[in-house]
């Protein structure tokens, strides 16, 4: 049987913004292959919740450990940790300077201090995994559409091989007819058993190939386990709510 | 030390000619600054392309060529031999306003399109609106950059003693020939400037806080 | 007649402006690159000494920083020639303005562009280097090249340290010669025509700097 690994442990994060007490104690964990979701209303905390996984943001109180290294203790190389962790955003962030390929290649140049020709051939590797062509690779992402750009975001944190990606609503800036290219790259990578965090709306992905729905709402997990569970038939008020609403937004599932 | 700050007063003296150069070329380059802008913003082709040359002339030819252009050449072929202050104020004045015209065109183009259409909707007439309604927020709108121009007038009124003008600089340049020791007074005579500078932008950064149009930024 | 001397003279007084150019634009840049990072990016004690450098040649006058350098530095046994005082005059001056449109461009980058390169594991001085600056520089540039018009025009300055640049020539044979509006208009002409070299110069980096689908924002 193939060992057990976890990968990520999120123990008691707390974090406020001045007196708005955002996180109120989260705790989980994510082994080796897993697809984890994380659901919830605006404001529950999700994007700040992934923001202290890579120390975007600090905790105030509260730990987080990756493959065993602890990434809030303040003596750890935080720079060599976050290059392991993979961040997906919201609103793409593509290197506005740079061409689709440079933008994947650079973190394999700078930050692994990879030779170029090595770069180029990972970077390559990667565009095509999220099916982005070469004849995107040398535009600039104000030439690309939205869909293009979040693929190209999601090759770049590919490209670093890390042993976890962060995706905070992915498709959430996108316009409705360039969603199903993310969610078909993300399903994709999932099945592939590469190691996913992924915060979204999109239920449809999150039953497709979650291990594990986690609802979030005002700053705690309050509900967790199998997505088909906790969507069709969730055991707090608010998690039913928040389900109810959706499946009225999409329709049937 | 003891020798200089003796002289300090007599540095100070000056600082009444360095205000009135600065006030002078100032004032003189607001009324023609704004008038200009206006007629850039408004006038026909010809008109635009007359203060295009205007503008780059005086904002392109340095200052202290302009002044010797001006004192040793200009006035006196036209027969009216100005005295140093006087010329002075003048090329100060022309050449700020050449830069607070383009402070003024930018500050226009910063007023929303409607304001003009709907002054004229209510029935002002053409000359009513631009006065009662555009000019007054040109005028907020205006005030960081205009700052800016503030401080750099203050400096010009430094090269002017060049001209003998008997201003700040001109008395620190005395001074240090006085007591043959040129690093304490052209450091105090920098710290005048520095703080002229800064607290005369502070106050026109207070006085725009007061008067800025809430939501509408001014363009800088 | 007399105006022989002046052109001859001019030719090698044009080079000496243009080679006091040469050396101060380049470095100036470099230099308010520097001062602009460095109170972004730099820790306390860097960033308040860029700072302090910013505001006290922001503050002092051009001509007062020339005559204290030249004037002043002997006396702490800093030698320079006429030549040197005014390039280490002319980076300290211009550079500090610079910096001011190089912070605020550094400060105008959005967020997202940081958080995406902290989160590939850049280190801030990489993140400053690889992602900020390419972006900021490329906004920064209308307002540096703005700059650098004006130092084109204060290198006359130079005069007062006893360089024999164009505005020293032109007052030196006007008062020979009298011919004080030729003279001075020539003069003129030279600066305006290096000033538009300049700005097309400029005009033509920004063009091929311009990162395809992405505007740049306006400055001025």
């Amino acid at each position: 049987m193939v060992e057990d690994k976890t990968v990520l442990k999120v123990e008691d994060i707390y974090k406020s913004y001045g007196t708005q007490e955002v996180l109120k104690g989260v705790t989980f964990e994510i082994h080796k292959g897993e697809t984890k979701v994380i659901s919830g209303p605006s404001g529950a905390g999700k994007s700040t919740l992934l923001r202290c996984i890579n120390l975007l943001t600090r905790p105030d109180k509260g730990r987080v450990w990756l493959e065993g290294v602890e990434l809030t203790d303040p003596n750890v190389d935080i720079n060599k940790q976050r290059a392991k962790i993979g961040f997906v955003f919201q609103q793409f962030n593509l290197f506005n300077h740079l061409t689709a390929l440079q933008n994947v290649m650079i973190g394999l140049l700078k930050v692994k201090k990879m030779p170029k020709e090595k770069a180029l051939e990972k970077a390559k590797e990667a565009l095509l995994k999220v099916h982005i062509t070469e004849d995107l690779w040398h535009k600039y992402p104000a030439q690309l559409s939205g869909g293009q750009q979040q693929r190209v975001g999601i090759a770049r944190a590919l490209a670093m091989e890390p042993v976890i990606i962060l995706y905070d609503e992915p498709t959430s800036a996108l316009d409705p007819q360039l969603i199903g290219e993310v969610l078909q790259v993300m399903k994709e990578l999932s099945s592939q058993k590469v190691t996913s965090l992924v915060v979204t709306h999109e239920i449809g992905f999150a039953i497709s190939v979650a291990d594990e729905l986690m609802f979030m709402y005002d700053g705690k997990i309050i509900e967790k386990g199998p997505p088909k569970e906790v969507v069709f038939r969730p055991k707090t008020d608010a998690a039913r709510e928040f389900f109810r609403r959706i499946a009225e937004l999409y329709g049937e599932q | 030390m003891e020798t200089f700050v003796s002289y300090i007063p007599y540095i100070l003296m000056g600082l009444p000619m360095t205000f009135l150069l600065l006030g002078g070329g100032l004032a003189l380059g607001f009324g023609i600054g704004l008038p200009l802008a206006m007629g850039h913003v408004y006038g026909a082709v010809p008109i635009k392309r007359i203060i295009d040359f205007y503008v780059w002339f005086f904002r392109g030819t340095p200052l202290i060529v302009l002044l010797f252009l001006f004192y040793w050449g200009v006035f006196p072929a036209l027969g009216i031999p100005l005295d140093a202050v006087t010329t002075s104020i003048i090329v100060i004045g022309l050449r700020s306003g050449a830069y607070q015209s383009q402070i003024f065109r930018g500050a226009f183009h910063s007023v929303p399109e409607g304001q003009y259409v709907a002054a004229r909707a209510i029935g002002m007439g053409k000359y009513q609106a631009i006065f009662s309604i555009i000019v007054p927020q040109v005028l907020r709108i205006a005030i960081p950059p205009w700052s800016n121009e503030y401080a750099g007038v203050l400096k010009d009124t430094a090269i002017c003693f060049s001209l003998g003008v008997l201003e700040a600089l001109r008395r620190t340049s005395y001074v240090a020939i006085a007591i043959n020791e040129a690093l304490l007074p052209y450091i105090f005579v920098g710290f005048l400037y520095l703080v002229l500078t800064y607290a005369g932008t502070g106050v026109l950064n207070r006085i725009y806080e007061r008067v800025k149009i809430p939501g509408l930024v001014g363009r800088l | 007649m007399g105006l022989e001397g002046f052109y001859a003279q001019l030719p090698q007084a044009i080079l000496t402006t243009l080679s006091i150019l040469v050396l101060a634009i380049p470095i100036s840049i470099a230099w308010g690159i520097f001062l602009g990072s460095a109170r972004v990016y730099g820790g306390k004690i860097l960033s308040t000494i860029a700072t302090g450098f910013v505001v006290l040649f922001r503050g002092f006058p051009l001509i007062v920083t020339l005559l204290f350098i030249f004037y002043g530095l002997p006396e702490i046994g800093i030698y320079l020639t006429p030549f040197w005082s005014a390039v280490l005059g002319f980076v300290l001056c211009s550079g500090a303005y610079q910096s001011e449109y190089v912070r605020g461009a550094i400060r105008s980058i959005d967020m997202g562009q940081i958080e995406a390169a902290r989160s590939l594991g850049m280190t801030k001085f990489q993140e400053l280097i690889h992602i900020v600056l390419p972006q900021a520089l490329r906004r920064a540039l209308p307002g540096v090249s703005n700059e650098v018009i004006y130092l084109n025009k204060y290198s006359s300055l130079a005069y007062a340290i006893g360089v024999i640049e164009i505005f020293q020539v032109s007052k030196k044979w006007s008062s020979w010669t009298f011919e004080a509006i030729p003279i001075f208009l020539t003069a003129a002409a030279i600066y305006l025509t290096i000033n538009t070299v300049t700005t097309f110069g400029f005009r033509a980096l920004e063009h091929k700097l311009r990162i395809p689908g992405l505007e740049i924002e306006k400055t001025r």
